[in-house]
Formats: C-alpha cells, structure tokens, sequence
C-alpha cells in the first residue's frame, strides 16, 4: 500500500480536510504523521497507534476517515481524470455546508466504528439519503454528486411542468424496490467501495435519462393517449392523475427523484421511505448468504438462472408451452341475427322515410375514377404482321440491293480507295481473259484459273458454313421453339377416352407429350380417363391430331371383339373405345407439371387429384359429359 | 549514253530509276492482268560494270564533284534541307472521308423509311427539321429525312417515340382512384335508384325466404323436372333475319316478340313464337351493336312511349317507339358502342362504350348523368342487377367491375380472366354473377364472398354471351363461336345440353322472361327459337 510522492502530495488536501474535521481545527504535525502513515502504507491498526499520541479519543475515527479518504482518492484517481477531479474540489467548496450535515450525525457515526473495524471492509451501501444510510456520511463527493444531480433533476422537472404534468412515479415506491436491491446483492462486498462511485453515477444517468424519457414522453401526445396537455396539466393540478399515465407507469421502472437533500422525494415533494440496506456484520452476512445458497439449491435451476438483476418486467416472457388454440364456434343464427338487425334498420329507415338515408348509404354526387389495371398479359406491345414479299418482290429485292453493292465497290475501285479485283476467270473464259499469255504457257494458265476457283469455292463454302448455327444452337433453338412462348398464357386441353388401358396408347401419349414439352395429367378411372396437357397452341395442335385422328382408339376393341363374339353388336358399338375432346381454352399459369398417369378407382378421389391442382372443373365436365353420353 | 552517264557519276542508285522506267512501262497494259506479267524488256545493257571500271581507274571521282558543284550552282540540282511532305497521311485523311461518305450512303440505303408523306414530315419535325422545303415533293422529302437519318441514327426517332410512351405509360400508372364531383342530377338519380332498389331487394329476400320453406324433396324434384325439360330442348323454328349476321336479340317482356340486330344496320321484330316479321326500323346506317325492349314495354308502357333503344357501330343510339317503325330521338356518340342494356328501373340506361367507360343515360331528360370510367380498355358488355342498385361490367381488358349505382363505387372487382369479358349477367337469385370470356372459360362469382367460386370450361371458342334463367335462375345459357349455345345446371354447373344447330358462330342469345323459350343469333344470318318438347 506504499505510496509515491505524487500521489502523496495528491492525498495531502484530503487528509488536512479529513484532520480539520475530527479536531475542529487544522494541525500540520498531525498532517504530516498521517501522510508518513499512509506513505509508508501502513495498515489501520498501525496507524492507529503512530497517531495516538497526537490524537487520544478521536484517533480511531480519524484513522478510519483517513483510510477512507485514501481509498477514496485512489478511486478517483483509477476512474476520473485529473480534470475532473479538479471540478470536484470546486463542487465541494461552492456546497462547503456539509460539514454541518456530518457534524449533525456524527453521533450516530460514533456508535458505529466498532462495527466498521471488525467487518474491515465497506459493505455495500445503495444511495440513498445521508441520514439514513451513515456509512455513506463521509463521502462528500458522492453527496455533492448527487446533489449536483438533484439539481439537475429539479430544473429539469421546473421545465417539464411548464409543459406535462410531473410523472405519477411516487405511487409506485414498492414496485421500484425490488428492482433496486439485487442490485446490491451482486455486487462484492470487497469491490463496494470501487463501485459507489459508478453506481452513483450510473443512478445519476439512469435518473437523467427517466426525465429525458418523461419529456419525451410528455410531447408525444400519442403515446399518452391524451392531445390536450393543457388539459392534462390542469388534471394533475387538481389531484388527479390520468389514468392513462399511469397505467403505462407501472410498467416501467419509476424515476428516482431526489431533493437538495438528496433524499427520494415524489412527484409532490413528499418524501418516500425506500427500504436500504443497513451495513452488518461479516457474519451475518455470511448467514445470510448461507441460507441463500440453500434456497437456491432447493429452487429449480432455471429460476436461479433469471436471477433478478437481469429481470425486466417490461419484457413479457412467451410461455414455454404454447396453449392450444381451440375452435371459437360461433351460434347458430349469429350472423343472421345480425344481418336482420341490419335489415330492419334498412327498412325501417324506408318505411319511415327518414330524410337522412343517403347519410347512410354515403349517397354523394361524387364520381369514382378507380385506378385501371393492365390487363394480364402484355398486351402493351402493338400485334404487328410481318411483311411477307411475293417470290417476284423478293427477286428485285434482292437484285436492288445486289447492284448498289456493286456500284459501291466499283466507284471505291475508281477513286482508288482499293486495289482492284483480280479478274474472274473460269476455264471457260480464260482464253478471252488471258489471252497470248494462256497461248503461251496454257498449262501454267490452266493451274492458276483452276486455283482461282477453288479459293473462290472454298469462300462461299466458308461463309456459309461461317452463318450457320452450332449443333448446340441448333438444339437450343429447336427445343425454344417447341417450347413456345405461354408467358402469356397457356393452352389447355382437356380429353377424355372411353378405355386407356392399352399401354401402347399410355406410351404414345406420355411420350409426345414429352417431347412437344407440354404438361399434364392423365387420370384413369373405370370408363372415364381424361388427359389434360398445357403448353403452346402449336404444341396442342399436333398433341390434338395424335389425339382425335394418329391414334386408332377403336382398334384393340375390334381385335378383342373377335374373341368374345356373344357380346352383341349394339353394346359392342357402345362400348367403341374412342377419344372426345372436351374442351380447349387457355388459361393464365400451368396447373399441373410433368405428364403423370393417375389410376382413380372412385371419382372421388380422381376428383381430388383434380382439385389438389386447381382444376376440378375438368374433371367435373369430362364425367358429366360421359354421363350424358350413356344416357342418351 | 550521256544521261545514263551523268546518273551514274551522281551515284543513284540504278536499280530505282530502271524500277521506275518499267513501272511505266507496265501500267499500260493493266486491264490485262496476267499472273504472269508480260515485262516489255527495254535493256540497255548493264552500266554498272562499265562503271566500276571507270572507277577503278580513277578518273570519275573529281569529274562527279565538280559536276555536282556546277549543277548546284546552276540550280539544276536542289538539295532539301529535310523537309518532308506526307503524301501517306495526306491521302489516308481523304479516303477516310470518301469512305466515310460511303458508309453513309450504305446506311442510308438500309434506312427504312415511311412512304406515308405525313409519317415522314411527323418525323423531321421531330427531329427539329423543317418539314418541307420549297419546291420539295413527297419523295425528295422522304429522301432527305433518309439522309438526315443516316447522319444521326435511326435511334434519334426512336428515343423520341419512347419518350413518348414512356410519359404515357408513367401517367397511366400514376394514376390512382380518384372522384370527381358529378352534376346535382346524379345525386337525384343515385337517391332514386336507391328508393328504387331498397324494396325491390327486400322483396326478392322475402321470396328467396319463402323458396326457402319449400321443403328440400319438392324442391329437388322440381329441379330435376326441369333438368329433364330442359334436356329435351329441341330447335324448334329458325328464320334467317337478314342478308349479314345478326348480332344480337331481345325478346319483349311479355315474350310475344324478337327483337333482332342486324350488321346491314337494320333491326326487326319478330312475332313468337312463329317468327312473322312485324316491324323493320331502319335508322342506323351501320353495324347495328344491339337492341333492347324497355322492361316496362309491352306490358305497361304506352305504345307512343320509347319503347326499344338500338346502338350502332357509328356511336349512335336511336331510340324507337312501337307504333311506328321511325326510330324518334337520336344520341350521338363519338365511339363505338358495343352494347347497351336497360336497367330494370326503367328510366335509366346504359350503353357502353369502346372508349373505357359506360354512361347511365337519363330517358326522360335524355341526358347524360353519369361516365363512369374504371376499365383500361373498352367496356363490352354490361347487366343490372334485377333490384336495378347495382351494374356489372367487363372490360375488353379481361376485368369486370361489379358498380353499386347508389354510391358510384365499385364494389368487387372480378379478376381471373385471361381474355376480355364478352358477357356478363346477374342471377335473379341476387348473388350470382357470370361472366363469359375470350379464354372460352364462363366464371360464377358470388357477391356475397367476393370471390370465383367456379370456373366452368365452358366451349371451344370464345364465350359471347351468358344468361340466366330469369325466374329463379335455375340454369345457365351460354352461346359462343364454336356454333353452339350450351345450358348449365346452376348451381352444380354440369352439362345438360348442347344447343347445336348453328352453321356461324352464335353472336346472341336471349331467354324469354317465362324461360320457356331460348332464342339464339347466328353469323349465319339466321336466328333460331329453342323450346322443350
């Protein structure tokens, strides 16, 4: 604990304040003797016995403050800057007065030094007012803090109550309490000391930001429930809170509000009696804690984890179980309780011939213009045909075009902008092109017109080949095509075939509908087997011409007609099989995906496969058209 | 010789002066491009060796320098002083503009131009040119906005255009519902109808109450005798009406005539049911849309009073009287009109139009009390609700809009079609709307859920009308271009029969008010009567 001369000079002003005070007057020797003790660092019983002679009766206590006073400096020293301890010191002798306040309950503090030196250490003390909590007595910078704070707090609450009524948190005391003392309970009796600084100021703040809070409150009339503040402020005159107000306050921890005298005051000004740790014996806080750990142990674990310091009541905990919603029936005939009253308000209005009934029907002059929607699909982008050209058009064409690049290229070869075309020689020209030279070395000729050709066949084959598409693009736009545009809608295509058990026809139909890329589904059921595919016109057309004209359907029945010959011939004409279309249309989105094959053995359920997709009506349509059928 | 001789004394190079003198030489004959190029071979023998000789010996060197001096002193040899004159970049520079040049006329060629002289003045000024010089025809013009074009990029004109759309299409968006305050006369109308409706609406629930008591066997038993009825309709008399198709028909209230619409622009009546031609209204010039009976006619109405009204394509409604065949008053309207309905109030009526919205006309004072607006395409068909509050409508924009005509709100909104509403009807039952569309399907709708509650697949080809029975509204009749009408339980919406019989497509269809006869309009020319055998 041995000090530097710095810190010592530092400490100096403390401990001639400290000696001012117990002796009444200031005595240097005793400074001086003090200082050695501390610098020597000494502990209190020591010192005790190096003042004595100075000192006599009073020696125990101002060791005491002594230490204190050191603690303290040292604290301040560790958490603030010089700055600001400076400021301090200035607090202090602007509110000198406090002399008197310890002065005032020195008594008190007498019968409790005893006590302080068997515990050794300070217990946790929460801030509270001086004269009820004695181990706090000494600490006049804790007490100028706080009044610095009440200070602060009370001129906020002189502007507030120009403009919002105060906060009726005073009602409240029992609610803030137990929130305040676990508070306490965590801290480490060793690290009190330490921490009463910061948890007076952390008091200070947490009172700062309530009345901030407040204020803000009280301007956002919303939030209270009540625009009139005038008014608002005219109720609390007259002692009466508004409920509203209040009823939002118990849910939220309450202002701490202090007076000059740092006590905990209402909103009136009454002082409140909050309960406050008393400092005790090491021993019996050592029961005390004893018995703590058995409650805990006894409790489950779960609660010791949500120990109070983390607890926030505004946070409301969802039940680990959810409850089980049950069904909320209504009465028979509620709605239509309901719509009579409305009725025979109607009616009676009429029958009444009340003047105000285009009141109630909100019968105005007014026109509606509703916002118009686009309709589905773009229909934005204008339908354009393209130009087709007949054969002999397309001949000038491309005869007009043809000449003008070859006027370019000859008026570019005129001005010398490029060399000019070697002549075009065929074997059947190169006697006129060539002339005396192919007279004179036809061989040589013959070679280089026949290389001419075949550098000008190679071009034309490279070019073509050049504009070609790819195997791979070739595919790609092959499958675009059959794939089609259905952004805009697909088609749809609902069949229905008397017998699909040939799993030949099962394999044509799944397989061209494969490859036109359509989708579907084909549910079998007894008589009644319905194929619904939906892709692109084209694609439906050829899957309709498989469907109505490639596929033979009445061709296995004739073959297994001639092996049951008793059927007679009217059943067997009914019983053709055949494939009807039932209907065709579009609609907005696929319904179905991959062509499926379903067997139904009821209609029910190929009804809810149906319905399972969204498109019961098919199936509704195709088996009450196949029982109008057998009924005709 | 000398010449020869002196080049040689300036030491230049031989081989360049000889290259020169055979470059000139073969330019000659260049139409005649041989692989092999005939070279006129001018030689004069080698003077090199000769001069090397005579180097060798001495006696050149002082000789080719005092030469030179005297022929710089004589000024017949100049010497530069470095500097140079680019004739490379020079011509490159030119052929840069002359190709450049080219690749405009290139352009230009490719530039597709309107041949239409007002497209083409439209579009120099939109590209801030003047739209006509003096002395300038239709086809210089379009020359000069292709050269102009072909300088500043086709895409000149099309930014413009887009702009265009693009303002277009953002205020189209922009908006959103908004009311106007319409004339005192509407507020009147809108308290009538509700006066009006109000106990027309708690009749109809009173009767709907009292079906209710009907016990459940009676009432299914009735239902199936309808059914079997139903099923056994039978064409039962076809008359061609006219020498073009006939677009629409209407039977009177009391079921004892036909009125049909004609494209020739004429209307008839028809006696029914042995179809005798009674009355020919000639009036309209075109396509004629529609014609209506007033509700009250035939029944109520005098003779004298406006009996029927008819739209034409031309925006005209004329509305005729029974006693003469002259039609008596004249609306004109500067869009085509694709149908028009009488509401069951009986004084108001609604023709509709291409132009987006629909009117509610007054008949007495022949005004118009209302446009409603609300579709972003034309407005095709439209149906009053039996107590006459409210008015249903589909669009050409595949929308129906459900309008309480005592507020002048849209109430419900039917969305699910993919293609426009041709028709649309309300179920005497009050709560049942149908619609039928161009993607061949007839939606149900209810009022109350505000919903689709079924889809019916109901032809092959685009659905132009539907109608309920309209006593009870125990079926449903719906015609479409597949050359058949087909009728539909309702509720359940199966199949009972396909009226089939038509060579065109149906364009109309109507029910008599009994329900006993079902009349049907083809593009054929002909319209056929279906009743149960």
């Amino acid at each position: 604990m041995a000090l530097s001369k710095r810190e010592l000079d530092e400490l100096k002003p403390w401990i001639e304040k400290t000696v001012k005070r117990v002796l009444g007057f200031s005595e240097p020797t005793v400074v001086t003797a003090a200082l050695n003790c501390v610098g020597k660092g000494m502990d209190k019983k020591k010192a005790a016995d190096h003042l004595k002679p100075f000192l006599d009766d009073s020696t125990l206590r101002f060791v005491d403050k002594l230490f204190e006073a050191v603690e303290e400096g040292r604290s301040s020293r560790h958490s603030k800057s010089s700055s600001d301890r400076s400021r301090k010191r200035e607090l202090k002798e602007v509110f000198g007065d406090d002399s008197e306040i310890a002065k005032e309950s020195s008594g008190v503090k007498k019968r409790r030094i005893p006590r302080f030196e068997e515990v050794e250490e300070e217990p946790e003390v929460i801030p509270g007012p001086p004269s009820e909590s004695p181990g706090m007595l000494t600490k006049l910078q804790i007490k100028q803090m706080m009044e610095a704070a009440t200070r602060q707090i009370e001129e906020r609450k002189k502007q507030l109550s120009f403009i919002s009524p105060p906060t009726p948190q005073p009602k409240t005391p029992s609610s803030s309490q137990p929130e305040r003392l676990p508070i306490g309970n965590t801290i480490q009796p060793s690290q009190a000391a330490t921490f009463m600084n910061d948890a007076i100021e952390k008091a200070r703040k947490a009172a700062e930001l309530q009345a901030r809070i407040q204020a803000q409150l009280a301007l956002k009339p919303g939030l209270i429930g009540n625009a009139n503040m005038v008014g608002l402020a005219n109720l609390h005159a007259m002692g009466i809170a508004p409920p509203k107000v209040e009823l939002k306050d118990q849910t939220k921890p309450t202002p701490l509000i202090l007076d000059e005298q740092g006590r905990t005051v209402d909103a009136t000004g009454k002082e409140i009696e909050l309960t406050h740790r008393m400092p005790t014996l090491k021993a019996n806080i050592r029961a005390v804690k004893r018995e703590q750990f058995k409650q805990q142990l006894k409790e489950k674990p779960s609660e010791d984890m949500e120990s109070n310091t983390f607890f926030d009541p505004r946070v409301s905990i969802a039940p680990s179980q959810r409850q089980r919603r049950t069904f909320k029936f209504h009465d028979k005939g509620k709605f239509e309780k309901i719509a009579q009253r409305l009725r025979t308000k109607l009616f009676g209005l009429i029958t009444e011939e009340n003047p105000k009934r285009e009141d109630y029907f909100g019968i105005t002059n007014l026109v509606e213009h509703p916002a118009q929607l686009n309709p589905p699909g773009n229909v934005s982008t204008p339908v354009t045909l393209g130009v087709y050209l007949t054969k002999k058009e397309q001949k000038k064409l491309r005869r007009q075009t043809r000449r003008e690049a070859q006027k370019e290229l000859q008026e570019k070869v005129r001005l010398g902008l490029m060399p000019p075309p070697e002549p075009k020689v065929r074997i059947s020209n190169l006697m006129r092109v060539l002339g005396t030279e192919a007279v004179q070395d036809p061989t040589k000729v013959e070679a280089h017109v026949k290389a001419q050709m075949a550098k000008r066949q190679k071009a034309h084959e490279e070019a073509n080949a050049a504009r070609k598409l790819t195997a791979e693009q070739r595919k790609v736009k092959k499958i675009k095509k059959l794939k089609e545009d259905i952004s805009q809608g697909v088609h749809i295509s609902v069949y229905r075939v008397r017998n699909l058990s040939n799993p030949a026809k099962k394999f044509k139909i799944e397989a061209n509908a494969g490859q036109l890329y359509l989708t579907g589904v084909v549910v079998l059921h007894k008589d009644v087997n319905v194929v619904v595919v939906e892709g692109g016109p084209k694609a439906q057309k050829k899957f309709k011409r498989l469907m109505l004209h490639r596929i033979k359907w009445d061709e296995q029945t004739s073959n297994t007609k001639g092996d049951d010959d008793e059927e007679s011939d009217e059943e067997a004409v009914k019983k053709t099989n055949k494939c009807v279309l039932v209907w065709e249309g579009t609609a907005k989105d696929r319904s179905f995906g991959e062509m499926k094959f379903k067997q139904c053995p009821t209609e029910n359920m190929a009804r809810e496969h149906f319905k399972k997709h969204g498109a019961e009506h098919y199936w509704d349509l195709a088996l009450s058209e196949s029982v109008l059928e057998s009924t005709d | 010789l000398d010449f020869h001789r002196s080049l040689a004394a300036l030491e230049l190079p031989m081989a360049s002066s000889r290259a020169t003198s055979t470059a000139v030489k073969t330019k000659a004959p260049d139409d005649l491009v041989a692989p092999v190029v005939k070279k006129p071979h001018i030689y004069y023998g080698s003077l090199e060796e000769k001069e090397r000789e005579r180097l060798a010996k001495g006696e050149s060197g002082i000789l080719g320098k005092e030469g030179l001096k005297a022929g710089i002193e004589a000024g017949n040899i100049n010497i530069t002083s470095g500097e140079v004159f680019e004739i490379e970049e020079h011509i490159s520079e030119r052929q840069a503009e002359v190709l450049a040049e080219f690749e405009r006329r290139k352009r230009a060629r490719q530039i597709n131009v309107s041949t239409d002289d007002s497209e083409v003045k439209a579009c120099l000024r939109a590209l801030g040119e003047p739209i006509t010089l003096f002395g300038e025809g239709p086809a210089e013009r379009r020359e000069r906005l292709r050269n102009i074009l072909s300088v500043v990029g086709t895409d000149a004109l099309k930014k413009t255009k887009k702009d265009d759309e693009k303002s277009k299409k953002s205020k189209e968006e922009y908006q959103q519902t908004w009311y106007h305050e319409g004339p005192n006369s509407l507020k009147v109308a809108r308290l009538w109808i509700a006066n009006y409706s109000l106990p027309r609406a708690m009749k109809r629930l009173e009767e709907a109450r009292l079906h209710k008591e009907i016990p459940e066997t009676t009432r299914t038993s009735q239902m199936q005798e309808l059914h079997k009825s139903l099923r056994s309709l039978n064409n039962f008399c076809s008359q061609i009406g006219d020498d073009r198709p006939i677009s629409y028909c209407h039977f009177s209230p009391n079921s004892k005539m036909l009125a049909t619409a004609c494209w020739s622009g004429l209307c008839k009546l028809w006696s029914v049911p042995d179809c005798n031609l009674l009355h020919t209204l000639r009036g309209h010039n075109t396509n004629v849309g529609a014609i209506v009976f007033h509700p009250k006619s035939t029944i109520s109405l005098d003779k004298k009073d406006v009996n029927l009204a008819s739209c034409a394509a031309d925006g005209s409604v004329k509305l005729w009287s029974l006693d003469s065949s002259i039609y008596s008053r004249k609306i004109q309207h500067t869009f085509t009109i694709a149908k028009e309905v009488m509401s069951p109030s009986s004084v108001f009526f609604n023709p509709k139009c291409y132009d987006r919205s629909w009117r509610l006309w007054d008949l007495e004072a022949q005004e118009e009390i209302l446009h409603q607006e609300g579709h972003s395409m034309g407005v095709y068909d439209i149906a009053f609700h039996q107590d006459g509050s409210l008015a249903g409508t589909g669009g050409l924009d595949a929308f129906g809009r459900v309008w309480d005509l005592r507020t002048g709100r849209c109430i419900m909104f039917l969305e699910g079609h993919l293609k426009e509403i041709y028709g649309i009807n309300f179920s005497p039952n009050g709560y049942h709307i149908a619609t039928g569309s161009g993607d061949n399907t007839c939606k149900v709708w209810d009022l109350r859920q505000r919903r689709c509650i079924y889809t019916i697949p109901a032809h092959q080809n685009l659905v132009t009308g539907v109608r309920f029975e309209p006593i009870h509204g125990n079926f449903l009749l719906t015609g479409a271009y597949d050359n058949t009408a087909k009728i539909w339980t309702h509720p359940g919406w199966s199949p009972l029969k396909t009226l089939a019989g038509h060579e065109g497509k149906v364009m109309g269809l109507d029910i008599s008010s009994d329900g006993q006869l079902i009349a049907t309009c083809s593009y054929d020319r002909t319209f056929k009567l279906w009743m149960a055998e």
